[in-house]
Formats: structure tokens, C-alpha cells, sequence
């Protein structure tokens, strides 16, 4: 008989059964396939890694504008998967590393629900006073004809290529697809985004989305929005365009990065009565499921598909399963984007501030008030908006473009879940020089 | 030749100090340069030292008093020396000082500060005159503004340190709930944010003031219910002849304008001069039989419940009734009702039907001994030779006042006055 038993080793899962084995519970983690889940191995850090290595050809190309000759740089991509499959198995050997020291017991597996407070992972069963759902997501399939033919990449099976494609088509222009789609276009290839929303980075503040198309559709990335794709044939992309006209393009590849979905089929949801639908596990802030003694946190819940989301969910659940009082503030939750330049959020958006008819003041400064920032950034675009209560006058919202804001919107992630307001904020020392100046001149801005 | 020593003027806003500690007793030798009295600021704590070697021979104020700049402290001299020319005026001359004597309990009683921040219900209470400077100067630095600090200065005086453990040991409030709380918003004792933070989200609304119309409906209502002996009699009349009337004058461009309420007025001043025995006020045992029929109606206005008086309704006919209360309720809405219109009556009418209740408790409206409510027009089944008949029927809910009117005579007036219902069409001439 476990205290808890965790379903999926993702950032939710290994997190929560590492804070439970640090508060000295008998838990047992049950993952299927990888270690570390879809963030480690096929999600945030293989992304970042080739991220990195696309930033780095890219500025080789741009170095004579900061006075440095280098020769014509060569984008290696078998050695750039190497490089990734190396930090990818480093990370992995630490999370096995963490959650020995933790206690937890590792079972590969998969699980499935026979009870209430029972797991079968084969044939052997396992007892739990808790189980906590973590089994995540996966990259949603269309229905688009052709999507699964063999030039048609998703964001797994991407961080397999082998060498540079000359042209890739992204079907999706969310979080994924725009990094990738940075990430092609700087390694040389020529990038196509169909989005069918009218903007990109669906979610994102409408001000801040607007911008960051400019900025890459400067880079050299050209985006096709409203636009539905209609079927995948071999290298052909058909689409209906804005105005319903239909056209077709080639591409080398087609990247499927429509976004992701929970992974509720085939754990035995059903049997033990959990509230569900294909979206995800209902759950409450404290990670609750409408069943006693089930939890469930991060994407299988279909909240905010984010790995930090999904750490923090799974830590509260377990606070919450042992008697610590802890809820998610899902309005204080930091986004990030990791496009170049980098899009970095938290908090409410414009838009979401008009709809709740919540009076608001705002203010929106260019990166370039930081000496750093231009310092760093020979073209230096991005900008720093925030948001504000105009009864109370606390920052209610942060969002930036510009690389190093993933790096320090964890400060506006402080004020936003503290309602540190504007004039209060302004009393922060900012240290000179970073690119974080900017969020202070923005706070000043306010005032 | 004794020496007076004052407090220094400490700073451009420093107005007052606290005396913090006396380091030298009465009558103790102190030399020139040594500490005698430590007193604070909301800045800061500093001593004030002897200017001279001699003699402690006045300490003019007690540890935990406000003393404004400027005042003479204590007195320095030779053992004899007289100090009487040096001892600060009366309280009263104490211009600009808060005169929190920490003696006078007063200073905790008054000005209850209406703002409950979280960790606000210490053992203690105490109100923000009875913290020193510094003590006020931390909360308004920090933001913090508990509701009661226990204080562990003389007479509980809020210091410094007590405001500092409270705070610590207090769940924050964010800023924005802060300025909430300035607003007028409660503050729970742990919010949802970090570490039990109070947010906005946590704040209560402000706690609305009830009018002051209210405040006599409120109080007006306790009463009677306090000291009568309510009781209700339901029944129902034959409303048909009140809808064939009504019809007629709705019909008729030439005849005033009459509504139900205002035949059912009529019907009741009818009533009540054939059953005089309700139209009665009972005051300190004595029961007193009105000259006249003086009717009050319940008028909802924006304001709440007004109830405006028909005097002498029993010398007005039907049209001239629904004329004065048209006025009357006019009058009572757009709040212009003079007082006398207000007071006076004998007999209250309350009526609900058209709200369509089909039966409620009127509350008397003392030294009244009786209120009629008036109940919807519903159809009623009626037995009539062998067949059963449906017909309109108009709901009457009669509360008494059982100290004076027993349950019969209640039924008899409600007799009577079901027939002048059922009758109106002849007692009502148009």
C-alpha cells in the first residue's frame, strides 16, 4: 500500500512524487516510455537545445555587425541531434538521479485504473491511498487528409531530421510551431506558417501578438493566417486562404504543431467514474478530480499545457493529499515563448481585461530603453507592455518581446501574484545594465 | 539656579514625542552629559541628557505620555530648589498634542478604526490614538493597519515592537487589497494568495449604511412585533362586483379615475364606521376610539416602505379617496411627503395583490390595533345548488393586535367588510 502513486514521469509527475518522497511518503511512479516525460525528451529542452544552435548559426551570419569576421558557417544537423540526444540523456539520468534520492519507486509500465485506489501496470497490481494522473499530452492528428503521409513531420518525430530541408511547411502558428518555424528559417530553410485563427500565439496579448508577426514576417518567415489547410498530398500543401480562395504550395517537409492533446484514452478513466472529456481531467485548483483520493495535474487536465504549469499543479495536489493547504493562482502563471526575439508573458492580456470589464492603464516601452538590450541586439525590436488595475493600480499583466524576458518575467510573475502595484514596483532596483531595465522604465511608465 | 530641560525640536514634521523611558528617578544626582530621559519619535528613539551636574528635581511627565516640542521635560537644580515656574501648562494648553493620556481609557474607546486588516483581532484592543509615533510610522510604512494591537506599553499603548510582531506574524495584504481596505473593504484573516496573502479577490464589500427611512422602518417594526400580540385572520370575498366596477369606470370616459386598491380603501373606511371597534388605538392600556377614519396605505417608494395617511377618509367619496391617495403615493415616491401626512392614522392598509400574494402577515403598525392586507384576485371554486361555480375572489389577511381585539370581533369586522365588497357596486356611486 503506496501513499500515492504518480501516473507519468513528466514535469508533473516526477516533480509531485519527489516532493511526496520528501515528506517522507511511500510513492511509486509508473511511466510508460521516457523519463522526464514529453518536456525532457521530445518537448521544451530539445526544442531549446536546437533553438540554440539555430541562434548561434544566425549570429555567425550577423557577426561582422558586431565587428567579428568569422567564415561562412555550416549548420551540422546530425551533430545538433547528437548534441540534443547527450542533454536530453544527461537531464534524464538526473531526474532518475532526483527521484532515487527521493525515495520514489520507479515502475516502467503501462497503468491503468482498476479501482479507486487501485493500479495494474501488466499484470501486477498496486494499492495507493492516492493516485495522481500526470499521463500528459500528445501532438493532436487533424483531420486533415494526408496528414500522416511520410513527409509530414509533428513535433516529436522533428527532432529526428538529419539534415536541413530546403522548405518546411508548419500547419499551426501556436507557441510550437512559431519556434520551429524560427528555427528552420534561421537554419536556411524557407518557412510557410498556416495559422487558421486570424492571429498567432492564440492566447497571447493581441498587442503583442500583432507585433511579434511583424517582427517575423521581417525575419523572413511568411505566415498564411485564417488560413485552413485542406489536404496533404506527398510535398503539396492545398489551403483555402483568407478569402476562400484556394492555392497550393511545395514544401520538403509539413510540420503538424496543430497543438496537443490530453491523454485520457486507455488508463481505465471510465471504470472508476472520473470526470472527463477528450479535452482533459476536470480538476479543481487544489489538482482535485471529482473522484476522493484522485488527482490529476498538468496536461491531462487540459488547463494550460505548460511543463511549469504542470510542476506547480502536481506539488499542490500532493500539499493538498497531505494535509498542506496550496492552490494553483493560474493568473500568476509565466509564459514563454522562445522564438527569436523571445515573447515572455504573465498575467491577464488586454483582451482578457476588456471582456471581465476590469478598468485598466497601460503602458508599452521598446526593449531598446536598456542599454543592454541594445548592447545584445545590433537590431534590437521588442517591447515591454504592462497592465494595470486603474482602481487599485496593481500590475495585472506583463507581457514582452525581446530576448532575455523568459529570464526575468519571473519578477513580473512576483508582482502580478503579489498585486505589487505600479508606484510600489517603481521602488525595485533594477540592476543596470540588463535588459530587465526595461520592465522598470514600462512600471514607470504607469505612473 | 535649577535648569529646565525641553524636548529639541527633532525634525521639520516632528511635533511630539513619546516618553519611552525615564533613566533617573526623582531626586537621584546626575552629572552633565548623562542620559536622563529616553524618548521617541516616529523616526527615531533618542536621550535627553543633563546640560548640568545636579539634582533630578522634576520629571514633569509619565513613560508613555505624547509631549508636543519645545515642552519643559524635567528639571535639574539644587535639592529645595522650587520648579513650579518651569511645570508645563494644563492639558488644555496642550495645543497640537493628541492628548492621549494613556491614563484616560477614553483614547481606546474612541475612533474605532473601521478597517479590519488580516491579524487584526489581537487579545487587546486599541485604536490608532493610542500608538506612539513610531508605531504609527511602521504601519503606514508597511502598509498595515490591524484593527486591534495588543500593546504592551503603559495602558496598553501600541509601541513600536508590538506593531512590528504583529505584522510579522500577520498574513500581508497585497496593495491592491490594501488600497481596498482604505476604500472600505474588509480584510479576512488569511487570503488566497502566497503564504496566505490577502488579495483583492478576498476583500469583502464595504458594509452599507441602511437610510435612515430604513432605520425607522427597521426599528419601527421590532417594535411592534416586541410589544403587540399579532395574529392573522385569512379569508376571501366575492370579488366579482369589484371587477364589473372597475370594468364600468375603465369603460367610461367621463368617471374618475378608480382603481381595485383605491374601491377596496373605500370598502374598508365603509366597513370600519359599521365596525368602529378596529378603528382604535391602544396606548400605555388605554384604549382610544378615533374621531375619524384616519387609513394609512403601505407605499413602496425608493426609499423603502413610507405609509402615507389618508385623514378623515370616512368624509371623502370613492373619487375625491382615490384622488388623495393618488397625491399622497405621488408624493411619497418623489419624497416630498410632508411629516404630517405620515403620522396620525388609525387603520392601515397594506395591499399585495397586485404582486400577486395570495396570503401574508401584515405587522401592525402600533398603537394601531389592526391592518388589513389586500391579497391577488384569484378564482375560487363555490358550491351553488348542486353545481360547483367558479368566480373571482379577492384574498384578505387581516392581523390584530389579540391585546384589545379577540378573534371574534376580528371575524365580524372582516363580515362586515367582505359585504361592503360585495356590495360596492351599490355603496360606491360614481
Amino acid at each position: 500500500m503506496y501513499d500515492l502513486i504518480v501516473i507519468g514521469g513528466g514535469p508533473g509527475g516526477y516533480e509531485a512524487a519527489i516532493h511526496a518522497g520528501k515528506m517522507g511518503k511511500k510513492v511509486a511512479l509508473v511511466e510508460k516510455q521516457w523519463i522526464g516525460g514529453t518536456c525532457l525528451n521530445v518537448g521544451c529542452i530539445p526544442a531549446k537545445t536546437f533553438l540554440r544552435s539555430s541562434r548561434l548559426f544566425r549570429e555567425c551570419g550577423e557577426a561582422a555587425a558586431y565587428g567579428v569576421r568569422v567564415g561562412t558557417p555550416v549548420f551540422d544537423m546530425p551533430a545538433v541531434v547528437e548534441r540534443k540526444n547527450h542533454i536530453v540523456a544527461t537531464l534524464t539520468k538526473g531526474v532518475q538521479g532526483l527521484l532515487k534520492r527521493a525515495g520514489v519507486e520507479v515502475i516502467i509500465g503501462h497503468a491503468r485504473l482498476v479501482a479507486r485506489n487501485t493500479v495494474e501496470v501488466g499484470d501486477v497490481r498496486y494499492e495507493a491511498a492516492n493516485l495522481l494522473l500526470a499521463t500528459g499530452s500528445r501532438p493532436a492528428v487533424p483531420p486533415i487528409p494526408g496528414i500522416q503521409s511520410e513527409f509530414t513531420l509533428d513535433s516529436n518525430s522533428v527532432f529526428e531530421l538529419q539534415q536541413v530541408p530546403k522548405s518546411i511547411a508548419i500547419v499551426g502558428g501556436g507557441y510550437i510551431g512559431l519556434e520551429f518555424a524560427c528555427f528552420f528559417q534561421e537554419i536556411g530553410a524557407s518557412v510557410q506558417v498556416f495559422e487558421m485563427l486570424p492571429d498567432i500565439a492564440a492566447g497571447a496579448d493581441g498587442e503583442i501578438s500583432a507585433r511579434m508577426l511583424r517582427i517575423l514576417t521581417k525575419k523572413g518567415i511568411e505566415f498564411h493566417l485564417s488560413a485552413k489547410v485542406l489536404r496533404i498530398e506527398g510535398h503539396t500543401l492545398h489551403f483555402a486562404a483568407q478569402d476562400g480562395a484556394q492555392g497550393s504550395i511545395e514544401a520538403e517537409y509539413i510540420l503538424n504543431s496543430t497543438g496537443r492533446r490530453a491523454n485520457v484514452e486507455d488508463l481505465g478513466l471510465e471504470k472508476v467514474g472520473i470526470d472527463f472529456s477528450p479535452k482533459g481531467i476536470k480538476t479543481s485548483e487544489q489538482g482535485k478530480t471529482n473522484v476522493p483520493g484522485i488527482w490529476a495535474c498538468g496536461d491531462v487536465t487540459g488547463r494550460r499545457m505548460l511543463a511549469h504549469a504542470a510542476t506547480r499543479e502536481g506539488i499542490v495536489a500532493v500539499n493538498n493529499m497531505f494535509g498542506v493547504k496550496d492552490a494553483v493562482r493560474y493568473n500568476a502563471l509565466p509564459a514563454v515563448v522562445y522564438t527569436h526575439p523571445e515573447m515572455a508573458m504573465v498575467g491577464r492580456t488586454e483582451e482578457e481585461l476588456k471582456a471581465a470589464g476590469t478598468k485598466y492603464k497601460k503602458s508599452l516601452v521598446p526593449m531598446a530603453v536598456a542599454g543592454r538590450y541594445l548592447v545584445e541586439h545590433e537590431d534590437g525590436t521588442g517591447v515591454v507592455k504592462v497592465l494595470c488595475g486603474a482602481e487599485f493600480g496593481e500590475i495585472l499583466g506583463v507581457h514582452a518581446i525581446g530576448d532575455a524576458s523568459s529570464e526575468f518575467i519571473i519578477a513580473a510573475a512576483m508582482m502580478v501574484e503579489t498585486e505589487m502595484s505600479a508606484p510600489h514596483a517603481s521602488q525595485l532596483v533594477f540592476p543596470h545594465p540588463t535588459v530587465s531595465e526595461a520592465l522598470r522604465e514600462a512600471i514607470a511608465a504607469i505612473n | 539656579m535649577a535648569v529646565a530641560v525641553e524636548i529639541p525640536k527633532l525634525g521639520n514634521t516632528v511635533e511630539e514625542c513619546l516618553i519611552s523611558r525615564w533613566l533617573k528617578e526623582e531626586g537621584q544626582t546626575v552629572a552633565a552629559g548623562e542620559p536622563v530621559v529616553e524618548i521617541e519619535t516616529d523616526k527615531t528613539s533618542f536621550e535627553v541628557e543633563a546640560p548640568i551636574d545636579g539634582t533630578l528635581l522634576a520629571r514633569f511627565f509619565n513613560k508613555g505620555e505624547l509631549v508636543p516640542v519645545f515642552t519643559k521635560l524635567f528639571v535639574i537644580g539644587n535639592p529645595g530648589e522650587s520648579v513650579e515656574e518651569f511645570r508645563p501648562q494644563a492639558e488644555g494648553a496642550h495645543a497640537g498634542s493628541e492628548a492621549a493620556r494613556p491614563e484616560e481609557p477614553s483614547a481606546q474607546d474612541k475612533h474605532p478604526e473601521p478597517v479590519g486588516r488580516a491579524g487584526a483581532n489581537a487579545s487587546a484592543t486599541s485604536s490608532s490614538a493610542a500608538w506612539s509615533p513610531r508605531a504609527r510610522r511602521f504601519a503606514e510604512e508597511h502598509n498595515f493597519n490591524p484593527q486591534a494591537v495588543a500593546g504592551t506599553g503603559p495602558c496598553g499603548r501600541v509601541l513600536e515592537n508590538d506593531m512590528r510582531a504583529l505584522y510579522h506574524s500577520s498574513a500581508r495584504v497585497s496593495d491592491a487589497a490594501g488600497q481596498g481596505v482604505r476604500n472600505g473593504a474588509f480584510a479576512p484573516r488569511e487570503g488566497s494568495g502566497i503564504g496566505g496573502m490577502v488579495l483583492a479577490a478576498d476583500l469583502a464589500a464595504p458594509e452599507s449604511r441602511i437610510s435612515g427611512v430604513r432605520e425607522k422602518i427597521a426599528r419601527r417594526l421590532r417594535e411592534s412585533l416586541a410589544g403587540t400580540a399579532q395574529y392573522t385572520l385569512n379569508t376571501s370575498a366575492d370579488a366579482r362586483g369589484l371587477l364589473l366596477l372597475r370594468a364600468r369606470i375603465k369603460a367610461s370616459s367621463s368617471a374618475p379615475e378608480i382603481n381595485i386598491n383605491d374601491l377596496m380603501t373605500f370598502c374598508t373606511v365603509q366597513a370600519l364606521l359599521e365596525a368602529p371597534h378596529l378603528n382604535v388605538l391602544f396606548v400605555d392600556g388605554t384604549i382610544r376610539q378615533g374621531r375619524g377614519v384616519h387609513i394609512g396605505f403601505a407605499c413602496d417608494t425608493p426609499r423603502g416602505l413610507l405609509v402615507p395617511v389618508v385623514h378623515d377618509a370616512q368624509a371623502l367619496s370613492a373619487a375625491a379617496l382615490a384622488a388623495r391617495i393618488k397625491e399622497l403615493s405621488a408624493k411619497a415616491v418623489e419624497g416630498t411627503i410632508p411629516a404630517d401626512d405620515l403620522s396620525g392614522g388609525t387603520f392601515t392598509i397594506s395591499n399585495l395583490g397586485g404582486l400577486g400574494i395570495e396570503s401574508f402577515t401584515p405587522v401592525l403598525n402600533p398603537p394601531q390595533v389592526a391592518i388589513l392586507g389586500v391579497n391577488a384576485i384569484q378564482l375560487k371554486a363555490v358550491r351553488k345548488s348542486g353545481m360547483v361555480e367558479f368566480i373571482d375572489s379577492i384574498g384578505l389577511s387581516l392581523t390584530l393586535d389579540h391585546q384589545v381585539i379577540d378573534g371574534a370581533p376580528g371575524a365580524r369586522f372582516l363580515k362586515v367588510l367582505r359585504e361592503k365588497i360585495e356590495s360596492v357596486e351599490q355603496i360606491c356611486t360614481i
